[in-house]
């Protein structure tokens, strides 16, 4: 224990000793093995201080220097105790503030479900409710180990589970199952889904309907879902059985030319419009089936404008009988502008948003091989007309059910 | 006859490497740079002002001048005076 804090524990008096010499009661103290620091001497007066144990015993010493000593200050934790003493309700308070925590820290306010993606998080609580884990039961009645085994037998899906405290707050922790995916058995052929040429086609199963440089359209069928003929045995036999085609699922790759267009514009004088900082607010006051008007703006508030509303509502809980609601709307000032912007400009932004509109008809897998951009020559002044054609290669089968 | 005998004793602590402050009873001063002088085996004190400390040692006095001196630690075998400490003299 460092000095300092026993000083504090013991508690210690700062005196104030007046006389003719203060010095002699300095010895005496000393003499008498008394602790004395911090002094300091402020014109006649001798400032002390004195551990509260050794202040009883000056007495003799002060009669015997001739000195006179008055108490100036007092610390430590005596002084604070005897402080506390008198407030008896403040610490009655104190008590029943750390009890009431305790208390309401012992019980469980929240159940969370963390690390569900196909189950819903609510079966997991139904089932750790019936083993009594749910807001408002006590921590200690709660044993996790029965209720992960619960959860575990009760839920298929899951893997694994574990329910963590978190202080009030229980974390159910949850890993699923990963099923490997159901493949789709049903005998279906291939469609194109768009139009191409084939460029390449691969049957992994089935029959291929069409073969290379063929032109097909949309909905055409790419590979039947026919089991391959197996050459006869015998050449002999071949004509006389003829068994119905054995139904497959087809699959295989179906690589085809594609082409894509689109068409974007782009003016030379530009119309811009800006916020230009100035704002009227009207406030709306909803109040039962009344509304009151607390802020009108002029109506219309500005001769180009945008308005902004903010709706704000109390709290589901405290709004269930009278509704209180108020209504913010927010009129911007616009300021319109027209830019003009070279023809060269012009033609980047048209061809932007051309490329952009045909981007999102373009499968992702898709392997670009051309790209061509033409400028549409029609007579007018202040108009850029862009044609895009992208040319693609890219897989266009999908599977399409047989119906039986 | 105690001169003689003191004498003795310093010899003796000088062949034996005994420190001498313990042979001969002398103080032990410590200064740490002008802000605190730490006094061992000391005798009392005289007098005390905020910018005058006499301390009185087994020979003589010890005069501490300087500016807001205070008396830090004060036991039977140690003083501790703090503050600026402009001069320390030693009058036997």
């Amino acid at each position: 224990m460092t000095p300092k804090i026993r000083k504090y524990i013991n508690g210690s008096v700062k005196i104030c000793i007046r006389g003719a010499m203060p010095e002699k009661f300095i010895n005496l103290c000393v003499a008498e093995r008394i602790l004395l620091w911090g002094l300091s001497k402020d014109n006649d007066d001798l400032y002390a201080w004195i551990g509260l144990n050794d202040f009883y015993h000056i007495r003799p010493l002060v009669r015997k220097s001739c000195t006179k000593v008055t108490v100036k200050a007092y610390r430590g934790w005596p002084f604070l105790a005897k402080r506390i003493l008198r407030r008896k309700m403040l610490v009655l308070g104190a008590m029943m503030c750390l009890i009431t925590v305790q208390i309401f820290a012992s019980y469980i306010w929240f159940v969370d479900v963390v690390g569900t993606k196909a189950t819903s998080p609510l079966r997991i609580t139904e089932v750790a409710q019936q083993y009594g884990l749910k807001p408002g039961v006590l921590k200690d009645n709660i044993q996790s180990k029965t209720i992960e085994n619960a959860i575990l037998l009760a839920i298929p899906e899951v893997s694994w589970v574990s329910v963590n405290f978190t202080g009030t707050r229980v974390v159910i922790e949850v890993v699923e199952k990963t099923f490997p995916k159901q493949e789709d058995k049903a005998p279906a052929h291939i469609v194109a889904d768009r139009d191409g040429i084939i460029m390449e086609i691969i049957a992994l199963a089935g029959q291929p309907a069409v073969k290379k440089g063929d032109t097909v359209r949309k909905g055409d069928i790419l590979i039947k879902g026919f089991a391959p003929t197996v050459p006869p045995a015998m050449p002999g036999q071949n004509a006389s059985i003829i068994t119905p085609p054995q139904l497959v699922k087809a699959s295989g790759i179906v690589k085809a030319r594609v082409w894509y267009e689109s068409y974007g514009e782009s003016t030379l004088q530009q119309l811009v419009t800006q916020r230009t900082g100035r704002q009227e607010m009207e406030l709306l006051l909803h109040l039962g089936g009344h509304e009151v008007a607390l802020k009108r703006a002029p109506q219309p508030p500005y001769e180009l404008y945008e308005s902004e509303i903010i709706h704000k509502t109390l709290p589901q809980w405290r709004n269930s009988q009278f509704s209180v609601e108020s209504t913010i709307r927010v009129y911007y000032e616009l300021q319109s502008s027209s830019h003009e912007i070279s023809a060269e400009q012009a033609r980047d932004e048209a061809t932007a948003r051309a490329l952009q509109a045909v981007q999102q008809s373009i499968p992702e897998n898709a392997q670009i091989l051309a790209r061509n951009i033409e400028i549409l020559k029609l007579n007018e002044p202040n108009l850029v007309r862009i044609k895009v054609g992208v040319e693609t290669v890219e897989d266009i089968g999908t599977s399409l059910m047989i119906s039986q | 006859m105690q001169r003689r005998q003191k004498s003795i004793l310093q010899n003796i602590a000088n062949r034996l490497d005994i420190p001498q402050d313990i042979v001969l009873d002398l103080p032990r001063i410590t200064m740490l740079g002008n802000k605190q002088l730490l006094i061992e085996n000391h005798k009392g004190i005289i007098e005390y002002t905020s910018s005058l400390v006499r301390v009185k040692l087994n020979q003589g006095e010890l005069f501490i001048h300087g500016h807001n001196l205070l008396l830090g630690n004060l036991q039977t075998e140690q003083i501790l005076i703090e503050g600026t400490i402009v001069e320390v003299k030693y009058d036997t």
